[in-house]
C-alpha cells in the first residue's frame, strides 16, 4: 500500500525534530565517554601520537598509592553523603508547618543549593580558617586551640565533604518537602484515627509513602558524592600533598598538569565503572516504576 | 453507497488480539451505537476508524474511499472524546476553529463556521472563554461544536456523555438526537448506557472480546438476541437465566428445570440442532414474569420490592429455582411489574410465565427458540 | 498535612515554633552571614582580626568598587552571561523537540535512547573531559565561548530532554488524538499544542539550566585559558589566589557571583522547586 506524501512527511518530522539534540548528545557526550575508554589503553601527552599500551595504565593504577588515597576518599564521600537524605528529611519536617514566616524560611534553607560550588568552597575555606574562621571561634569558646583542618591530611577530606554536604542537604530537603506535599491526606487521617503518633506515624505511615522520594534523594546523593570535583579544586586543590584528592580530581591532575592523558583516562574509566553501578541501579528502578505506572 | 465499510479488520496490541475479523457496513446518515462490556474493544474500533490507531490487517472505507492508511486528518471524520480533550490554552472559538485553521481556510470562513456551530449548540456567549472556565455540559457542547465545524462525513463519539450528571445526560442525549436529524450526518457512538443505546441508535452493534456478536435495530436485538450474551447484555433489569436439561423434542422443547414443573417451549428455530439430554438455559425477561398464577408457576418468597412509581422491580427467592449470572449476584428471580402496589416483602407469591415468551439457549450459547415477532 | 500542624488557636506555640525554626536557619546560614558581614568591612578591619564583630565602618561600596575596578570580575560576569544565556535558550529549544518525540512517538530503541540520556546526565564530567577538550582543540574552539556553549548545550540536553519528556508524557493523550483527528501534523502539534502547554515546564527548566550553567566551574577551567572568555566561577577561584588576604574584597566578589542565580531563584522560586522535583535529577 502506498502511503501518501503527506503521510511520509508526518513520519519524517519526528526524526527531524529528534536529530539535532540527539546528534549533539551522541557526538559530544556518548562518543566522548567511549573514546575515554579507548584513550585509557594508550600512552598520550595530549598533542603527539597515541601509543598503544594495552592495560598497562590500569596495572599502574593498581600500584599507585595516590590511586588508593583517591579511592579511599571517594568512599568517605559516599559514606558522609549518606547523611544528606536523613538531614534533608529532618529539615523538611521542621519547616512543613503553615505558619506565616515558614515560606520565607523554606526559601532561605534552599539557598546553599543555588550558590555555585565555587562560592560554597570559598565560604567554607573562610569558615575553617584556623585564625579567624567560625570553627576557630567555636574552639576558642570551649577554650581549645583550633585545628587547621584544611592542612591536616587526616581531617581535610572530612572538612571538604562537610562543606559539600551543605547544598546536598538542601537538595534532599526540597525533594522531601515535595514528597510531604503529596502525602495521601486520607491515609494520614486514618493513622491519626488509629492514634499513631510521632515516631510511629513517621515510621509506619509517612515514610512508606515517601519511599520513592527517599530513593531518588539517596541515588542523587550517591551520584553527587562520586562526581564531586569543584569544591576540592577550590578548597584544597587536592592537598595537602594529595591527601584530599578523589578519582575525579586525580584524573584532572594527571591529565592537565602531568600531561598523562592515557593514565587520566584510565582513572576516568574506573570512576565511570563505579558510577555505573549506581546509575544502573537507578535506571532499573526508574524503568520498573515507569512500567508499573 | 455506504458511508463506512469495514472489511476483515484485525487489530493486535503486541500479542493481544483486540479486534477479531470485524465486518461492518454503515449507511450514510445512520446512527450506529456500539455497546459491549468494558475492554471489549469499542474504543479501539472507533480509533481504528478514526485512524488514531493503525489496524493490523483489513480494510477501512469512508465515503467510498479506501482510508486504511490515510492520516486521521484526511479521513473526513471528527471525533468527540469522553474527556472532551479540549485544548486548555485556546479559547472556545479557537478550539472549534482549530481543525479549519489546520486546513488553512480563510479567517472569515472559520469565523462563520464557528459561529454557526455555536448557535446550533447555544454556546455563542462563551466563545471567548477558556475551557477551564466552562461547566461540564458546556465543555461537552464545545467538543461537539469542534466536530461540527469540520463538516465531517462521519462523527465518532466515544462515551461522550459519561462524565455528565443524569439530568444533563438526558438533555444532551435529546440534543444529540436532534443534531443528528438536523445534520443528517453519519454517527458512530460508543456508550455503556442502555438507554442511550436503545433510544438513539438506528442500529446497535454488540461487541464482545473484539468480535461483533450481533448487529441490528435496537428492538430487534432486544426481541431476538442471537445468543445468551446479547440477551444478557441488553435489557435492564437483566434477563433471568435458569439452567435445565432437555427431555423431549417431539412437540417444541420439553425441559426439566430444577424448581419448576415440566415446561414446554412451543416454537424452536429450524436449525436448533438440539438432542434430548442436552443441557440448555431457559431465559425469561423480568417483564415477562407474572404473579397472577397463570402459565407455568412456582411458589416463591418476596425478598425485596423496589417501587419506581410507574413500575416495580421484585426480587423473589423460589427455592430450588435459581437464576445464574444475575445482575444482583444472588440467585433470586427478578420480576418487573407494571403500576400498582406490589405485595408486601416476605409474602409468598406464585411466580410464573408464559412459555411462549421464553428463550432457550443451547449449551454453546446460541438462541434456539424461533424468532419472535413484534407483539 | 504531616507533621501535625500547630493549631491557629495556640498563637504562642506557633510563635515559639517559628522562633525555633529561625534559630536553626540562622545556624544553617551562618557561613553566608559571615561572607556578607565581611563584604561590609574595610581591609583594616579585616587585618585587625575583627571577623565576627560589627564592622567598624560600612565599606560595601568601597569593596564593590575594588571588585569592579581592580579585578576583572565585571568582564568575567559578562562572559558568564554570554555563555549562559544562549546555552540555556538552545537547550530549551532542542529539548522541547527531543522530549516531544520521545514522549509521543513510539519507535524502536526509544527506551535505550531514554536510558542513554539519563546515564549521560549522571556521568561524572571527567569521563568526557579528555575527548571533549581534544575535540574543541581540533575544531579550533578551545578557549572560546563556542567551546563552553557547545559543551553545555550537549550535556544539558540530556537532562532537559528527560525533563521535557516526562512533562509532555503527562499531558492527556486524548489531546493529541484530537489534534491528529483534526489533521494537525506532528510539527503543528508541537507548535500549536505542546509549546503553549509546556510553558510552565520551560520556565522551571530555564531557571534550572541557568543555575547549572552559571555555576559550572569544571568546564570553565578545562576549556578556557584566557581572561577574555573565563566565566565568573573560574574568575572567583583565581581571585582567591591573587587577593589572598583581602577577604573583604573576595567576599564582595563572592556575593557578586551569587547574585544572578539567587535573584533568579527568588523571582522564580516556585518554578525552581517544581523543576528540581519534577526532574528529580541535578546536572
Ligand atoms: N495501547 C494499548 N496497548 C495494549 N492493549 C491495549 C491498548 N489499548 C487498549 N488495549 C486493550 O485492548 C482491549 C480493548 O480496549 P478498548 O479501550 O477498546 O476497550 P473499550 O471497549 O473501549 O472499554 P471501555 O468500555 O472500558 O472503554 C482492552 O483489553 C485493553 O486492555
Ligand atoms: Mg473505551
Amino acid at each position: 500500500m502506498l502511503r501518501t506524501r503527506r503521510s511520509l512527511r508526518h513520519r519524517a518530522t519526528p526524526a527531524l525534530l529528534l536529530a539535532p539534540g540527539l546528534l549533539l548528545f551522541l557526538v559530544v557526550i556518548v562518543f566522548s565517554a567511549l573514546r575515554t575508554f579507548w584513550i585509557s589503553l594508550h600512552a598520550w601527552d595530549g598533542f603527539g601520537p597515541m601509543t598503544w599500551v594495552g592495560l598497562s595504565n590500569y596495572a599502574e593504577l593498581w600500584g599507585d598509592p595516590q590511586f588508593w588515597v583517591s579511592l579511599r576518599n571517594n568512599v568517605i564521600w559516599l559514606a558522609v553523603f549518606l547523611l544528606a537524605p536523613p538531614m534533608g528529611l529532618a529539615i523538611a519536617l521542621l519547616v512543613n508547618q503553615k505558619i506565616r514566616t515558614m515560606r520565607l524560611a523554606k526559601s532561605l534553607f534552599f539557598m546553599p543549593l543555588v550558590l555555585s560550588t565555587v562560592t560554597v568552597g570559598v565560604i567554607f575555606v573562610w569558615f575553617y580558617d584556623p585564625s579567624y574562621g567560625l570553627l576557630a571561634l567555636l574552639f576558642h569558646a570551649f577554650g581549645a586551640s583550633p585545628p587547621a583542618v584544611l592542612s591536616s591530611d587526616t581531617w581535610v577530606t572530612f572538612a571538604v565533604v562537610f562543606a559539600a554536604l551543605w547544598p546536598q542537604v538542601a537538595f534532599c530537603m526540597i525533594l522531601f518537602l515535595a514528597g510531604l506535599n503529596t502525602l495521601d491526606e486520607e491515609i494520614i487521617g486514618a493513622g491519626r484515627v488509629d492514634n499513631a503518633r510521632g515516631w510511629q506515624m513517621l515510621r509506619h505511615i509517612v515514610l512508606p509513602q515517601l519511599r520513592q522520594v527517599a530513593f531518588i534523594a539517596l541515588a542523587i546523593s550517591m551520584i553527587g558524592a562520586l562526581r564531586s570535583f569543584d569544591i576540592i579544586a577550590v578548597m584544597t586543590s587536592g592537598g595537602p600533598f594529595g591527601s584530599s584528592t578523589n578519582l575525579a580530581y586525580q584524573m584532572y591532575q594527571e591529565s592537565l598538569f602531568s600531561y598523562r592523558f592515557g593514565y587520566g583516562a584510565a582513572l576516568a574509566t574506573v570512576l565511570f565503572a563505579i558510577m555505573m553501578v549506581f546509575i544502573v541501579w537507578y535506571l532499573l528502578r526508574l524503568l520498573r516504576d515507569e512500567r508499573s505506572a | 453507497m455506504s458511508d463506512v465499510k469495514l472489511t476483515s479488520v484485525q487489530k493486535y496490541y503486541a500479542a493481544f488480539h483486540a479486534l477479531r475479523d470485524i465486518d461492518l457496513t454503515i449507511q450514510p446518515g445512520e446512527f450506529v451505537v456500539m455497546v459491549g462490556p468494558s475492554g471489549c474493544g469499542k474504543s479501539t474500533l472507533l480509533k481504528s476508524i478514526a485512524g488514531l490507531s493503525d489496524i493490523t490487517s483489513g480494510r477501512i472505507e469512508i465515503a467510498g474511499r479506501d482510508v486504511t492508511r490515510t492520516d486521521p486528518g484526511e479521513r473526513g471524520i471528527a471525533m468527540v472524546f469522553q474527556s472532551y480533550a479540549l485544548y486548555p490554552h485556546m479559547s472556545v472559538a479557537q478550539n472549534m476553529g482549530f481543525g479549519l485553521k489546520i486546513m488553512k481556510r480563510p479567517r472569515a470562513e472559520i469565523d462563520a463556521a464557528v459561529r454557526a456551530a455555536a448557535e446550533i449548540l447555544r454556546i455563542t456567549d462563551v466563545l471567548d472563554k477558556k475551557p477551564g472556565q466552562l461547566s461540564g455540559g458546556q465543555r461537552q457542547r464545545v467538543a461537539i461544536g469542534r466536530a461540527i465545524t469540520r463538516r465531517p462525513d462521519v462523527f465518532l463519539f466515544d462515551e461522550p456523555l459519561s462524565n455528565l450528571d443524569a439530568a444533563l445526560r438526558t438533555q444532551m442525549r435529546v440534543e444529540l438526537a436532534t443534531l443528528h436529524k438536523r445534520l443528517g450526518a453519519t454517527m458512530i457512538y460508543v456508550t455503556h448506557d442502555q438507554v442511550e443505546a436503545m433510544t438513539m441508535a438506528d442500529r446497535i452493534v454488540v461487541l464482545r472480546a473484539g468480535r461483533i456478536e450481533q448487529v441490528g435495530a435496537p428492538l430487534e436485538l432486544y426481541r431476538n438476541p442471537v445468543n445468551h450474551f446479547v440477551a444478557s447484555f441488553l435489557g435492564a433489569p437483566r434477563m433471568n437465566f435458569f439452567e435445565g436439561r432437555l427431555r423431549d423434542l417431539s412437540a417444541g422443547a420439553t425441559l426439566e428445570v430444577p424448581g419448576l414443573p415440566e415446561v414446554t417451549i412451543p416454537a424452536l428455530a429450524a436449525d436448533h440442532g438440539l438432542r434430548p439430554g442436552n443441557r440448555v438455559t431457559l431465559g425469561l425477561r423480568p417483564e415477562h414474569m407474572r404473579i397472577d398464577g397463570r402459565g407455568v408457576t412456582t411458589p416463591a418468597t418476596l425478598r425485596l420490592a423496589e417501587e419506581l412509581g410507574r413500575e416495580s422491580v421484585l426480587y423473589a427467592d423460589a427455592g430450588a429455582l435459581r437464576t445464574t449470572g444475575s445482575d444482583t449476584g444472588t440467585e433470586s428471580v427478578t420480576l418487573l411489574l407494571g403500576a400498582g402496589t406490589p405485595p408486601p416483602e416476605g409474602s409468598t407469591l406464585q411466580i410464573g410465565f408464559d412459555p411462549a415468551d421464553a428463550y432457550l439457549f443451547a449449551e454453546d450459547g446460541r438462541t434456539v427458540t424461533a424468532p419472535k415477532s413484534a407483539p | 498535612m504531616y507533621p501535625r500542624q500547630i493549631p491557629e488557636t495556640r498563637p504562642v506555640a506557633r510563635l515559639a515554633y517559628a522562633a525555633c525554626v529561625w534559630i536553626v536557619l540562622a545556624v544553617w546560614l551562618l557561613p553566608v552571614f559571615a561572607i556578607m558581614l565581611t563584604a561590609l568591612r574595610t581591609l583594616e578591619d579585616v587585618m585587625a582580626g575583627n571577623y565576627w564583630g560589627w564592622p567598624d565602618r560600612i565599606n560595601l561600596w568601597g569593596n564593590l568598587v575594588a571588585v569592579f575596578t581592580q579585578t576583572d570580575m565585571l568582564r568575567y560576569f559578562l562572559n558568564s552571561l554570554i555563555i549562559t544565556l544562549p546555552s540555556t535558550a538552545l537547550v530549551l529549544i532542542l529539548s522541547t523537540m527531543t522530549g516531544y518525540v520521545l514522549a509521543r512517538h513510539r519507535f524502536p530503541g526509544a527506551t535505550l535512547l531514554f536510558a542513554t540520556f539519563i546515564a549521560g546526565n549522571f556521568m561524572p564530567q571527567q569521563v568526557f573531559m579528555i575527548p571533549v577538550r581534544d575535540l574543541m582543540v581540533s575544531l579550533g574552539l578551545y578557549d572560546t565561548f563556542g567551546a563552553l556553549i557547545i559543551f553545555h548545550v550537549a550535556f544539558q540536553t540530556g537532562f532537559a530532554t528527560l525533563f521535557m519528556r516526562n512533562f509532555i508524557a503527562a499531558l492527556p493523550n486524548e489531546l493529541f488524538q484530537a489534534a491528529r483527528a483534526e489533521g494537525a501534523s506532528p510539527g503543528q502539534v508541537l507548535v500549536q499544542i505542546v509549546v503553549p502547554l509546556v510553558r510552565p515546564a520551560l520556565a522551571a527548566l530555564s531557571i534550572l539550566l541557568f543555575t547549572f550553567i552559571w555555576n559550572d566551574y569544571f568546564w570553565a577551567i578545562v576549556l578556557t585559558q584566557t581572561d577574555a572568555v573565563k566565566p565568573v566561577t573560574a574568575g572567583l577561584a583565581n581571585l582567591r589566589g591573587e587577593w589572598a588576604s583581602s577577604w573583604n574584597v573576595i567576599s564582595a566578589a563572592t556575593l557578586f557571583v551569587a547574585i544572578p542565580p539567587v535573584v533568579m531563584f527568588f523571582l522564580m522560586q516556585r518554578h525552581f522547586v517544581a523543576g528540581l522535583t519534577m526532574g528529580a535529577v541535578k546536572g
